[in-house]
């Protein structure tokens, strides 16, 4: 079995969106929405910071669909336009999906967006990977942990674009993969952890 | 003479509003659901409320109808069948929600050929068409004067009437990512549907008496609006429970309770305790308001405010604070919102109906209005009831 993961190392995060713009390019994800976003913590402007001068912290929170193993957008979907594949991702049939919402208010962490008009970009023309299937109007769609780039070997474009080395890919069933070893360190944690989703996407600092 | 041309003229008012609702959900169709309010941090607005309150509003007709023929309350036998009649427009109503909010309507077969047995929206789906089954059921043997077939039906139509709305809170209180996530949320759907749904039937029943349809009696009345009093209390209890629940440990769910209390969700849910709860409490726990038809008038028609004000409380509170908070937020998605408010993102959730919305709900009102003249026409003959 895969389990695909992603660790990110919070102590290495920059945040400066590189993930966010790239995720967006490679996967031709429309105008008014990210599958990745970057937080600042605490906050309630990006780039602010957290106490009074000089006793002041910031801290970024890069966050995207956590690819739970008990996924609760998964559980609720009527369809089953919502999967785990055998890759262990969390992805999208979008040809079954109803558009009801109910994976949005299922999923804990906000990872989920939605079609709500006509699909538009700023560029008046579709960009990024080919291989990334178009979504059309009334579909949610979220990170897809770049499918169609780590089917064939590749890792997902946040990862490869990382200035700051932060975020390492990998596969949790293989106990000698980096990203296993960085699971056992700890540091690590998940979000949420409370709601019982077992995220795949997890955090060090 | 006179009678006749308000009616045609009601008919024709209620027909063009259906028109334009029906046109509005075509446009909606078209240019996505972007026409509404909605968006990713807020992604459930206007028709998920309608479509709890009219799942509630069903529940009094046909829990007084079985309850006329499981536990053999002759009283209520005679306005069992308005009562059907309510009960059957408000589940199609409350269908017609669904439908009117998903993204991709021509893609509902898909639940049919690949369900999925966790989810409880497919559950919700396969309990209201059994239910709607059974109205119509019912309805027509009663029409048909089959007492027995009438009485074998009712003791699966009353646990179906229950199952129809714990199975639609279910949707919402098994989301461990909201506050929603409580055991009592079954229960008060089914009280909420209660009291909502016999107040919708008093005044249902009322009505057609003033259009001398039916007689129904000052001792029926005051029976009935004395089960909605107790049903008030009911639902004011387990109201208390799951407020004082959510606010002693002051956790996560305490600050879902600042919205509600004072927050943006306030209005909703004072009106509802107040309007909705105390005041026609205070009014029908007397006996002798209970025989006035003025007071219970008024007491119903409150009631059903509170409940309204009650879904919209309940939908919207838990959108408002995500799990994870961070600035910038969330991505809005919606083109329309992100316009209104100069930003794609947003910090916490937020929603405001548009007109489209509001003319596609009046819509799918008159048409249930509609409805409900049609079909009383039909079943209910002034003779038989005198």
């Amino acid at each position: 079995m895969t389990k695909l993961a992603i660790a990110i190392n919070k102590d290495r995060c920059v945040g400066c969106q590189t993930c966010s713009v790239a995720c967006k390019m490679n996967n031709n994800v429309p105008d008014g929405m990210l599958w990745n976003r970057v937080l600042t913590e605490g906050c309630d402007v990006a780039d602010g910071a957290v106490g009074t001068y000089p006793n002041l912290s910031r801290d970024y929170l890069p966050i995207a669909c956590q690819h739970c193993e008990d996924a609760a957008c998964q559980k609720v979907c009527p369809t089953g336009a919502t999967y785990k594949d055998e890759k262990g991702r969390v992805e999208i049939n979008y040809d079954k999906c109803i558009g009801c919402r109910m994976c949005m208010a299922a999923c804990p962490y906000n990872a989920r967006v939605f079609n709500w008009d006509e699909p538009t970009r700023v560029t008046a023309a579709d960009y990024g990977d080919a291989r990334v299937p178009a979504r059309r109007k009334g579909v949610a769609e979220k990170c897809t942990l770049c499918k169609e780039r780590t089917d064939n070997g590749d890792m997902p474009m946040c990862v490869r674009v990382c200035p700051a080395h932060a975020r390492t890919f990998g596969d949790l069933d293989d106990p000698n993969s980096e990203i296993s070893q960085l699971k056992r360190n700890g540091s690590a944690h998940v979000l949420l952890e409370e709601k019982g989703t077992h995220p795949q996407v997890f955090y060090l600092h | 003479m006179n009678t006749a041309k308000n009616r045609k003229l009601t008919y024709g008012i209620l027909g063009v509003l259906t028109a334009i609702g029906v046109v509005c959900w075509i446009y909606q169709l078209v240019a996505g659901l972007g026409v509404t309010g909605m968006n990713n941090a807020n992604s459930w607005g206007t028709y998920i409320i309608m479509f709890m309150f009219f799942v509630g509003l069903s529940a009094g007709g046909l829990i007084v109808a079985s309850s006329a023929h499981v536990f053999h309350i002759e009283k209520f036998k005679k306005v069992s069948k308005p009562a059907v009649i309510v009960s059957t427009v408000c589940i199609c109503m409350a269908g017609m929600f669904i439908l009117i909010d998903l993204g991709g309507f021509t893609n509902v077969w898909r639940i049919l050929v690949g369900p999925n047995p966790t989810s409880p929206l497919l559950w919700d789906m396969c309990v209201i068409t059994i239910y709607l089954i059974i109205n119509i059921l019912d309805l027509f043997w009663m029409h048909k004067g089959d007492e027995h077939k009438v009485d074998v039906l009712s003791r699966f139509a009353l646990p179906v009437a229950i199952l129809v709305h714990s199975v639609t809170a279910w949707i919402f209180g098994l989301q461990i990512a909201k506050a929603w996530y409580t055991a009592i949320m079954a229960p008060i759907f089914v009280a909420s549907a209660m009291d909502s749904g016999l107040s919708l039937l008093l005044l249902s029943l009322l009505a057609l008496e003033k259009m001398e349809k039916i007689k129904i009696g000052s001792s029926l009345m005051g029976f009935l609006a004395g089960l909605l009093a107790t049903c008030i209390a009911v639902d004011a209890y387990f109201i208390g429970c799951e407020v004082l629940t959510m606010a002693y440990p002051g956790a996560h769910e305490a600050v879902a309770l600042s919205h509600m209390l004072t927050g943006a969700t306030a209005p909703f849910f004072w009106f509802e305790v107040i309007g909705g709860l105390v005041v026609p409490f205070c009014i029908l726990v007397f006996a002798k308001n209970r025989q006035r038809k003025g007071l219970v008038i008024v007491a119903s028609m409150l009631v059903i405010a509170g409940v309204l004000c009650k879904r919209i409380w309940l939908l919207l509170t838990s959108f408002i604070t995500p799990n994870i908070e961070g600035a910038a937020g969330i991505t809005l998605g919606n083109q329309g919102v992100i316009e209104s408010a100069g930003s794609m993102w947003a910090l916490s959730g937020a929603y405001m109906p548009t007109a489209i919305e509001i003319i596609i709900v009046i819509g799918v009102l008159s048409l249930g209005v509609l409805a409900f003249l049609v079909l009383s026409d039909i079943f209910i003959t002034p003779s038989k009831n005198d």
